[in-house]
């Protein structure tokens, strides 16, 4: 476990693919290298819509999304981030893997996404990060009681 | 019951719940499946609520198609315009306590839906096909308000009979060519169905697989046999109308006068794991002389484990008369 | 171990022993098969007296050093860039450069929305014409090939089934008065096998329906458009997803097989359809792995066609394969590298002895590939023909001890899978079943760990990283411009209101009809509906609707 990432439970996240592409085998190994350092996964096939990514977040109540895009349907991932804020789900983290065009993914970040993970990132980066960022969605004052 | 130890949002988030809002009550599962300070309390304060779902566990091994089956049940009943709940359990890793749930995945065609509610939950190491706190998350989930609550097991192929104290009507699902024979199917699982289910039945075999477990049936406890043996195929729904009547007709048979479920079985076996979380923590902690005579005793084998695990729990007399009298009562004998 | 004993090499010892006290911890090396390789390899390795069984000559079996005689001293290969951008006029005005730049024959890809079945009007815009080219239309399909000879030049389109593009390139010959038997190319995605197993990309009809609709389109194919390869057996979508090279070459032959037998039980003249099989591979940068994949390939299929199937024409035994390099092993990392993993990729494939070759953009893994970098591409396949002299000599690496004993290595591994997969009753079954998912999984985890403990050495990602990055000298890639997307989306309703709505209707409620009996061919329906001017859309919805959609298998 990363030590700076402040988790107060084990950390949920959902890993999943928006739009049109359904080339999965970079969602299907970070999924299991997230698995191995003792987060929970909830993976879904290809091709999720927006508003059902928002709604699966919800009922899962999961801390970070993380969406693999090897085609271009990142070009989506601003309209998720109106959706989630739309489902009061603000403190959801939200990051993106795969090829990102480096004009594009200012944009990306601009919408609200926490980071971008590109081709050949460090797996422990990506590991250490998503602990990171579920630590913070976890303390988000909006989920306390 | 009070609500005591809620505090002013913990209240709204009741509130919420009881008002059917899905955010809330996925916040609520969080607190209650991470067993946080506040997750008693938002359980008691619920509680009125509860006895109106209709609880329904699925269990078989693996390979026999249970996601499948309960895609197939959320299709049934969201024709029927019931609202459906679906608490899936997958396990953790031992290695490294992390899980992938992909039971979702199956019931893909019904995310969408604002009457189907998917949950998952890592095992975390309980063993018995559930989380531990998973009847309790059905209390919040019925609560709530949904019509049917779907239970999917683990289905790592151990005697997971546990669903058994949570869901009021027990699907014990299988497959034909699983294994040699109904081998697959453990007694223990057997026991606790209130119907079988023979799913992927357009296969060969089928025929036998029913077969053979109606004759495994008959070997059991007088009455068995009256537990009905349905075939079914998840993917076209073929014999899922079937499967829904018959489970409404036991439903039926157990509601009582005022129409709601005597929950008893659940609330017995939360209270149960209550007591067991509560005793290890206490005991962990407590740094009393009488225990520490215990673990004395235990160490010098003037008593056992069993003597005194309950040497703690009888709390009236003191632990150490206690170990003293079990430990007399033994060698006397 | 086939070890020739008999075989004396005098100094061989010595050598040894110096190797050993230089190199006291020499380490194991494996390939990407797990095969292991030694540091050097001798006449030992390899019998020369089984030339005659194991390799033969050029253009006769088992075809080892190439399937034809003359292999790329005669005819090189097709250069074949699969391109595909925007609308239909983009990719005419795009083909016609590429087609004077030197590619030889022509490919297409459409949008990624018409893999799900999906005309522009039902998708976010904003996902437009990013991936592929949008054709949603036959009219779209006619300004796509607007003054290019599809007579003189082959088409190889990405068009998964139920061939909705090939009938709009039907449709178009028949209105410029082609006759169908002067269309030649290759379905290239036809292999539903290989998309569910790895490639989620493409629509799919659920197996069954999936298993008869290829049937079809090979038998309407044998019967109408003579010259068309309707089956490409695609093993690239599995080495993409993870697949060592052993596997990917395993499974492609097991989903040949089954197709064979598919063929067969549809009553079909085998002999005549497998002069019509073709394969596509990934050429991965494991370069020796490489070459002896596909020489072993090229071994086992001729060796299955004659012994399995009974087939003894040198026509029908001959393994003709599409090669595309790796997109998996180029980095976004120091981006220019990958014109040398590309360049050598392409010489493993050319060693290897392919027909068609792609060579990927080096900037694949940043965006769509730019044209700049396409054209580098292009220009990397002309070098290595015309400056390096690579085709002077057919199989050149045949021969090499090492090389030949890798061969017979690679073709003992993909061998044993093929038993594997016919233990469990062919390929089909251990798609449905997931077992080949599985694998495919366990491989793709196993060699991300070995990157990940640095036992694979990635140049710029986890070895040789440099401090700043060079800048790219192409600019970054525009998306197609939104007004050309709305008026692309505006003229798909026009055509909508034009057309003849009746012609439209009856032809897919007969394509309906013909998806619910099993005598009539579906790919006769597809066609009819788009002579009618049905859309891509329209006709795979209905074939969705009858045959049904085929969830992907996901194995976690």
């Amino acid at each position: 476990m990363n030590s700076e990432a402040n988790l107060t439970r084990p950390a949920k996240v959902l890993v999943t693919k928006i739009g049109l592409d359904g080339h999965d085998r970079g969602s299907r190994i970070v999924a299991a290298a997230l698995r191995d350092a003792g987060l929970e996964v909830v993976y879904t096939a290809p091709w999720q819509e927006i508003p059902t990514v928002a709604k699966l977040a919800m009922e899962e109540d999961v801390d970070v999304i993380g969406v693999s895009s090897l085609a271009t349907d990142h070009l989506l991932v601003p309209k998720l981030m109106k959706e989630l804020h739309k489902a009061g789900l603000d403190y959801v983290k939200v990051i993106v893997g795969g090829i990102v065009p480096d004009n594009e993914e200012q944009d990306l970040l601009d919408a609200g996404v926490a980071r971008v993970f590109h081709p050949g990132s460090d797996m422990a980066d990506i590991v250490g990060t998503v602990q990171m960022l579920a630590g913070e969605a976890q303390n988000d004052t909006a989920r306390q009681l | 019951m009070t609500t005591a130890g809620l505090s002013e949002a913990g209240q709204r988030l009741v509130e919420k719940i009881l008002e059917g809002q899905p955010a809330a009550l996925s916040r609520a599962m969080t607190e209650v499946e991470n067993e946080t300070g506040h997750a008693a309390a938002l359980l008691a304060a619920v509680q009125k609520a509860t006895g109106r779902a209709v609880t329904i566990g699925i269990t078989g091994p693996p390979g026999a198609g249970k996601s499948t089956l309960v895609n197939a049940l959320i299709g049934e009943y969201r024709q029927a315009g019931k609202t459906v709940g679906v608490i899936a359990v997958d396990p953790s890793s031992p290695l490294s306590g992390g899980a992938i749930l992909g039971d979702r995945i199956r019931m893909a065609e019904h995310s969408h839906d604002p009457g189907v509610f998917v949950r998952s939950f890592a095992s975390r190491g309980h063993l018995g096909g559930l989380s531990r706190t998973a009847g309790r998350v059905i209390d919040l989930m019925d609560a709530a308000g949904w019509d049917i609550i779907l239970i999917e097991t683990v289905g790592a192929g151990q005697s997971e009979v546990e669903v058994a104290d949570i869901a009021a009507i027990k699907l014990v699902v299988s497959a034909p060519g699983l294994g040699d024979d109904i081998q697959a199917i453990k007694a223990g699982i057997l026991e606790i169905a209130d119907i079988l289910v023979v799913n992927k039945c357009d296969q060969p075999l089928a025929e036998q697989t029913k077969r053979s477990l109606k004759a495994m049936l008959k070997l059991k406890q007088s009455g068995s046999q009256d537990i009905p043996v349905l075939g079914t195929v998840a993917t076209t729904s073929e014999g899922l109308a079937e499967l829904v009547s018959e489970i409404a007709l036991q439903d039926e048979k157990q509601r009582r006068g005022d129409n709601l479920v005597d929950r008893k079985p659940r609330i017995r076996r939360n209270l149960a794991e209550a007591v067991g979380q509560l005793a290890k923590d206490r005991l962990r902690q407590n740094q009393s002389a009488d225990i520490d005579a215990l673990i004395v005793a235990l160490e010098s084998g003037e008593t056992d484990y069993l003597a005194a695990a309950e040497a703690v729990l009888d709390g009236g007399q003191t632990n150490r008369e206690i170990a003293a009298t079990r430990l007399e009562k033994k060698t006397g004998s | 171990m086939s070890q020739n004993e008999q075989f004396a090499l005098p100094g061989f010892e010595d050598w040894e022993a110096a190797y050993n006290k230089q190199l006291p911890d020499g380490k194991t090396v494996r390939n990407r098969s797990g095969i292991e390789v030694k540091p050097m390899y001798t006449p030992a390795d390899w019998d020369v007296e089984e030339y005659g069984d194991k390799l033969g000559f050029p253009g006769t079996a088992p075809f080892t050093r190439g399937i034809y005689p003359t292999m790329h001293r005669g005819r090189t290969w097709s250069q074949r860039q699969l391109i595909g951008l925007g609308i239909p006029s983009d990719y005419n005005k795009r083909l016609h450069r590429m087609l004077k730049a030197g590619t030889s024959a022509i490919s297409m890809i459409p949008c990624n929305s018409i893999y799900r079945g999906l005309d522009a009007d039902q998708i976010d815009p904003v996902l437009l014409g990013t991936c592929g080219t949008i054709i949603n239309t036959v009219e779209d399909m006619e300004t796509c090939l607007d003054g290019i000879p599809i007579d003189e030049i082959s088409t190889a389109l990405n068009d998964p089934l139920p061939f909705t593009m090939l009938a709009q390139v039907l449709a178009v010959a028949e209105r410029r008065q082609i006759p169908w038997t002067k269309i030649t190319g290759t379905a290239n995605q036809s292999d539903y096998i290989s998309h569910f197993v790895a490639n989620h990309m493409f629509y799919r009809l659920a197996l069954p329906g999936s298993r008869r609709v290829l049937m079809d389109h090979i038998e309407f194919a044998r019967e109408k458009v003579p010259n068309w390869n309707p089956m490409s057996v695609v093993g690239q979508h599995m080495q993409q997803a993870g697949a060592t090279p052993a596997e990917a070459m395993a499974f492609t032959l097991s989903t040949a097989i089954q197709n064979a037998e598919d063929c067969l039980s549809r009553g079909m003249e085998l002999e005549d359809v497998l002069t019509r099989f073709t394969f596509f591979f990934d050429i991965s940068v494991s370069f020796f792995e490489e070459v002896a994949k596909f020489r072993a390939g090229r071994r086992i299929w001729a060796r299955i066609v004659r012994d399995r199937f009974g087939i003894s024409s040198a026509k029908a035994q001959r393994f003709k394969f599409h090669g595309q390099t790796s997109g998996v092993d180029l980095t976004r990392q120091q981006p220019l590298n990958n014109i040398a993993r590309v360049t050598a990729q392409a010489i493993a494939g050319i060693f290897g002895g392919l027909q068609s070759l792609h060579t990927d953009s080096f900037d694949e893994v940043l965006s769509t590939p730019t044209e700049d970098a396409a054209r580098i591409a292009i220009a990397t396949q002309n070098i290595l023909r015309e400056e390096a002299h690579l085709t002077d000599v057919i199989d050149p690496l045949g021969g090499s001890y090492y090389i030949e004993r890798l061969t017979d290595q690679m073709e003992e591994e993909i061998v044993a899978l093929i038993d594997k997969i016919d233990d469990l009753g062919g390929m089909y079954k251990a798609v449905e079943s997931g077992w080949v998912q599985g694998k495919i999984g366990a491989s793709a985890m196993a060699f991300q760990d070995r990157i990940t403990h640095g036992d694979e050495t990635i140049v710029g990602v986890n070895a040789y990283q440099v401090e700043s990055e060079v800048e790219l000298p192409v600019q970054p890639l525009d998306r197609p411009a939104p007004e050309d997307i709305e008026a692309f989306i505006e003229n798909l309703a026009d055509y909508k209101r034009r057309r003849d709505q009746s012609a439209v209707d009856r032809a897919l409620d007969d394509l309906a009809e013909i998806a619910n009996d099993n005598n009539r061919n579906t790919f006769e329906g597809v066609v009819n509906a788009a002579r009618a001017g049905a859309t891509q859309s329209e006709t795979i919805a209905v074939m969705r609707a009858e045959l049904g959609f085929g969830q992907p298998l996901v194995v976690a």
